[in-house]
């Protein structure tokens, strides 16, 4: 098969033309704003390099989408292999995050969950959400990942698995975790100190 | 203790009931989480709390930054310095 001349191509022009698109994509993917700049940024070079490769069977714009989608698939391994300080993640039996549980697994006194006043006023729902918006930030990356492609994009379990490359009980460790701190940090900032012994 | 493990295990039972959100679970599972969620509050409301999560999750969607005219100059940059090493 002959090459097309790879005057099909114009990178100069990618910025500008492709973009804002490729950032948007990516952005959805790792919830980063400076990995998602990175990210096109390795995508337009990688692109660069490869253009001898550039058939011309697939537009301009999905050749770069290709590009870029594999450039997802290696920051997410990227993430995968690293070592995570707050919880050890590397064992998905080990099932530990913090000590938020006792021995033979019953809540901690001081971790149980506390009664929540109801939140269906419209301002305490968009303050819930602001505190939540917070406390996502501060979930280890992987966690923060799984929450943000499962919970925050909606993007089924069996999608999040493959895309990041998580077996499902890897999946279910890193969504148990998710939740069990946000949970926490919800009530703790929410609710604000001590949490009162009165049940709901 | 004749009590069976599961009646204490919390960690278990959370976890179990994230699994539930998405997909029935296996009926020894599901019995067992019953019967933990019978007798355990705390983990009751840790149920209502993931569920209230789950639904405030959505909102946090914003969209990207928009590219900044920055972000776009230095992209060109890197694609004009990278294409000066390539010919």
């Amino acid at each position: 098969m002959t090459a097309s001349p790879p005057a099909l191509l114009d990178p100069p022009q990618w910025p500008d033309r492709y973009g804002p698109e490729l950032y948007h994509y990516a952005y959805r993917r790792v919830h980063n704003a400076d990995a998602a700049a990175e990210l096109v940024q390795e995508a337009f070079l990688s692109a660069l390099a490869a253009r001898a490769s550039f058939r011309g069977e697939a537009s301009e714009r999905s050749w770069l989408f290709v590009i870029l989608k594999r450039k997802l698939v290696d920051f997410y391994r990227q993430q995968a292999r690293q070592p995570l300080a707050a919880a050890p993640e590397a064992d998905p039996e080990e099932e530990a995050p913090g000590p938020l549980f006792g021995p033979d697994g019953h809540w901690l006194p001081a971790h149980a969950p506390q009664p929540w006043p109801a939140a269906d006023a419209a301002l305490e729902q968009q303050e819930l959400q602001q505190i939540l918006a917070a406390c996502q930030r501060r979930l280890p990356p992987r966690q923060q990942l799984v929450f943000a492609r499962r919970f925050v994009e909606e993007i089924s379990t069996e999608e999040v698995c493959q895309e990041l490359a998580l077996s499902a009980a890897n999946f279910w460790v890193l969504v148990h975790r998710a939740k069990l701190s946000l949970r926490r940090c919800l009530e703790r900032h929410w609710l604000g100190t001590p949490p009162p012994t009165s049940a709901a | 203790m004749f009590l069976p493990a599961f009646v204490r295990d919390c960690r278990t039972a959370t976890r179990l009931i994230e699994r539930r959100a998405d997909a029935a679970l296996a009926p020894g599972e599901r019995l067992r989480l019953w019967a933990h969620l019978h007798l355990c509050v705390y983990c009751r409301r840790y149920q209502v709390q993931s569920q209230l999560l789950s639904r405030l999750a959505p909102g946090l969607a914003a969209g990207p930054p928009p590219v900044s005219a920055e972000l776009r100059a230095r992209w060109k940059a890197r694609i004009a310095a990278a294409s000066g090493e390539v010919e």
